[in-house]
């Protein structure tokens, strides 16, 4: 249906306006709305600028080969689009993967978690007009990017986890500099608490803006932070752990308003929970190898699997076809941002203008990430 | 000792430098240096981020490494206005004539930092069906700036080499 025959009394007032790619408030991504005065009528993502052929790059490339660049859809969460790559072809090959090798695999992707959440919510916070939250964020996600910096000896793309275990083993002073910084970061999250989310300004901005029933979140299939937000408990390492998860205690954290400020506070409490597993993690570190040798180019039998994880935006999935050979027959990325795009032309009606980048942003919507 | 006079003599070097380019640039040709030099302290970039090398333009602008006391602004304002245009990374064949488009849309003098080795020739992407292999068939770039991403300091280092070659620049027009 045009819009025309849609809106025929009055078609000459409706006003289409193409909002990005070059656009602070959507980078790398473009919304069509369609414009009644300051409301929008409706709204149409059109994404694709970031479409790199991952998958089909991944056909020609062998299971080592894939690794880095399979992190860099997602190059704020690079360790948690690695791990189900890692998990999937540790299935197909039967690896038993070393106790203290899924330790460190939890540790870095908790980072991660950590690093992804502090990114989010400073653009949350320059969207919603709170400049304090974006230097305060951008300032200490750097202290967490330190600490993976020791472990793993890169700035964001750290290719760390890897088919057959990490990379390499932590070394011993970044131990003790991780429990600090996690015993500094829970004192700092109150701080977060206090400036941003009991602000009023703050509430007023994004109390009620962007509601996204629990219906809505289950017809839509919205995961992570969007569906916790609206009251559904979903958490792939409590559904299905993996890595040794069942061994530490943790919550999920689940609000109930599913608008933009509950979409907000559920990273901070994810942030919360992600420290006390860091911290969990570092204590009860296991002695032992970090990693299996498995060649250069390791064969893989024929067969297929389906590995899923939780990472900072929500469910992360590959689907690994192999036939024997040293390549992947078929590799499928489903990544949380293309399904949370879904969610987007349902938020996006009735709004003002100006609610539409903490709505957007809100979704923790990565484009490069639904792009692959 | 040696040691010493070697680095005092480096020293006395880079001031003969400065006070030839002082000579050179600014006493031979007042109004071009004046003009140039308040055009480098004042850069305002475009917000068109391309790729995922956004992330350290973020990190860069963050208030460890602070782009602002170099003199670049956080990329926010009309494309009118902006004079630096910033290619973080990828360049997919959709993106490409908006790429254009956009660096048309600026107002001369305008100048281009190429970030990250996909905007440069492909990267690590070189081979896939739909990412331009660098954007050098698209706009000319001032600055190459390597990296996978590149750190934020070596994205502020191009940014210092951008700036010594706006100070530089033979006509008043900038270019």
């Amino acid at each position: 249906m045009t819009l025309e025959t849609e809106y025929m009394p009055d078609a000459d007032r409706i006003m289409s306006v193409s909002l990005g790619p070059q656009h602070p408030g959507a980078g790398h991504f473009r919304i069509k709305l369609w414009l009644d005065g300051d409301y929008v009528v409706r709204a149409e993502p059109d994404a694709g600028y970031v479409h790199r052929g991952e998958e089909k790059m991944g056909e020609y490339r062998n299971y080592t080969q894939n690794v880095p660049h399979l992190e860099r859809p997602v190059i704020l969460d690079s360790s948690n689009i690695l791990l189900p790559y890692a998990l999937g072809v540790d299935e197909l090959m039967s690896n038993k993967i070393p106790a203290r090798a899924q330790y460190l695999r939890v540790i870095m992707s908790e980072t991660n978690r950590i690093i992804s959440h502090m990114y989010f919510l400073a653009i949350q916070g320059l969207f919603l007009g709170h400049t304090t939250l974006i230097t305060w964020c951008m300032g200490d996600r750097d202290f967490w990017i330190d600490f993976a910096e020791r472990i793993a000896g890169a700035r964001v793309t750290f290719a760390y986890i890897i088919p057959g275990g990490v990379r390499n083993d932590i070394p011993s002073f970044a131990i003790d500099k991780g429990l600090k910084l996690c015993d500094w970061f829970d004192k700092r999250m109150d701080e977060y608490e206090k400036i941003f989310f009991q602000n009023p300004m703050v509430h007023q901005r994004s109390d009620g803006i962007g509601v996204l029933s629990r219906e809505d979140a289950i017809a839509y299939g919205a995961t992570g932070t969007v569906a916790r937000a609206s009251g559904l408990a979903v958490d792939v390492r409590k559904d299905e752990p993996y890595s040794s998860y069942d061994d530490f205690e943790f919550k999920t954290p689940v609000m109930t308003q599913g608008d933009v400020y509950a979409r907000s506070y559920v990273a901070l409490l994810d942030m919360r929970e992600a420290v006390k597993i860091i911290r969990q993690a570092l204590k009860r570190l296991p002695p032992g190898p970090v990693r299996l040798k498995l060649g250069p180019q390791p064969r893989v039998p024929a067969g297929e699997v389906y590995s899923r994880t939780e990472g900072a935006r929500g469910e992360m999935s590959y689907y690994i076809v192999s036939d024997g050979s040293p390549r992947p027959y078929r590799l499928k990325i489903g990544v949380p941002s293309a399904k949370n795009l879904r969610v987007l032309p349902v938020l996006l009606k009735n709004v003002h203008i100006a609610d539409i980048p903490p709505i957007y942003w809100g979704l923790n919507y990565w484009p490069v990430e639904a792009d692959r | 000792m040696v040691v010493a006079q070697q680095q005092k003599s480096g020293a006395f070097q880079v001031l003969v430098g400065k006070i030839d380019d002082v000579l050179q640039y600014a006493i031979g040709d007042p109004m071009r240096y004046l003009a140039n030099w308040g055009r480098l302290y004042s850069l305002w970039p475009v917000h068109l981020e391309t790729a995922c090398c956004s992330v350290e333009i973020g990190a860069a602008a963050g208030s460890r490494f602070d782009m602002e006391r170099f003199g670049a602004l956080e990329a926010f304002g009309s494309l009118r206005q902006c004079d630096l245009l910033i290619v973080m990374g990828t360049v997919t064949r959709k993106l490409a004539p908006r790429l254009k488009l956009v660096y048309d849309q600026m107002a001369e003098p305008k100048w281009v930092i190429a970030m990250g080795a996909c905007s440069i020739t492909g990267g690590l992407y070189f081979d896939s069906y739909n990412v331009l292999r660098g954007i050098d068939d698209v706009i000319p770039v001032d600055v190459y700036v390597p990296g996978c991403p590149p750190r934020a300091e070596a994205f502020l280092q191009g940014l210092v080499l951008l700036q010594e070659k706006i100070r530089r620049a033979p006509s008043l027009s900038g270019r």
